[in-house]
């Protein structure tokens, strides 16, 4: 069985579906077999998702409005044609 | 130019199929860079003012100030009229205007050098010497008050967080679990290998985790907000 750090080093590519299946499976055994990789997978999980969820949502910096004497600086760099 | 012949107001107004919204929006694109090649003023103004928005929040995003975002701001609207003739059209225009905004931005910070380098050792997991994990578990998560109804305030606590990492870490996860990168489209936008944008994402992600850790328990209740 992997041990923390091995299974550690190989969790971008587990959640990630890019491992070779008895790498994958090897990782599935130690997740399932381990409290703290489990707690740590799921709270990492939640991490990503959070992370998506602050800057996607509505009142991030998303919908800040352009302002308007930056608009106009922008075109005055246009190309001259 | 006349206003009817705006390439925005082209778009159909009914809910398309998917295939049919791809279609429209890469009739709309052709439409808008034909206009910008022509050098139509409208059209320029069409274009600052359709992606000017998702020029600007994404420049905020990465970068820490203001001012250097409206710098970006301008720099990429530069590089976007200086390219627009080069444009080959293999991803639509926005995608084009959203990874020309990125490269300003990553120029931008190195250009300030490794100001937010700090080291995240702290933040990252520990193992014993048998490779064990050893708990985390923050003894101020047990006391942490957050109210959960408060979403606006979960929201901006968690966008703090994110702009603590240092820059380098940062960047990566910005790239790959927020703006939507695959890692190796991040690794070769970074220009660093394959192995390194893993490892450097892992730790972004672990490290983020280590600084929401003394609230998780309830922001857990925002993750599908």
């Amino acid at each position: 069985m992997l041990t923390c750090k091995e299974f550690d080093d190989f969790m971008v590519d587990y959640l990630d579906n890019g491992l070779p299946v008895w790498q994958k499976f090897m990782c599935w055994l130690h997740v399932k077999m381990c409290a703290e990789c489990a707690e740590f997978v799921r709270e990492y999980n939640h991490t990503i998702k959070l992370g998506k969820n602050a800057c996607d949502a509505p009142d991030a910096p998303v919908s800040d409005a352009v302002p308007e004497e930056l608009i106009k600086a922008a075109l005055a760099h246009r190309k001259k044609k | 130019m006349a206003a009817t012949s705006d390439p925005v107001e082209h778009m159909n107004t009914r809910p398309p199929a998917d295939n049919e919204m791809a279609e429209s929006i890469a009739s709309n694109d052709d439409a808008l860079i034909d206009c910008l090649r022509e050098g139509e003023n409208d059209c320029y103004e069409t274009l600052v003012r359709q992606f000017g928005p998702g020029v600007l929040s994404t420049a905020k995003r990465y970068l820490r100030s203001e001012s250097d975002a409206h710098d970006c701001f301008q720099e990429t609207f530069i590089a976007v009229f200086q390219g627009i003739d080069k444009f080959e059209k293999r991803s639509s225009i926005g995608t084009w205007i959203r990874r020309i905004t990125i490269n300003q931005c990553l120029m931008k910070i190195r250009a300030h050098g490794r100001r937010h380098e700090e080291s995240i050792e702290h933040l990252l997991p520990e193992f014993d010497e048998n490779g064990d994990r050893i708990s985390s578990v923050s003894p101020d998560r047990a006391s942490a008050k957050i109210d959960p109804v408060d979403r606006s305030r979960t929201k901006r606590f968690v966008r703090d967080k994110i702009d603590e990492l240092p820059d380098t870490y940062r960047v990566m996860l910005l790239l790959r679990d927020i703006d939507g990168y695959s890692t190796k489209e991040a690794a070769a936008i970074q220009g660093i290998s394959l192995t390194a944008a893993k490892t450097r994402l892992h730790r972004a992600r672990s490290a983020l985790k280590s600084l929401l850790e003394p609230i998780l328990e309830h922001l857990e209740y925002h993750a599908d907000m």
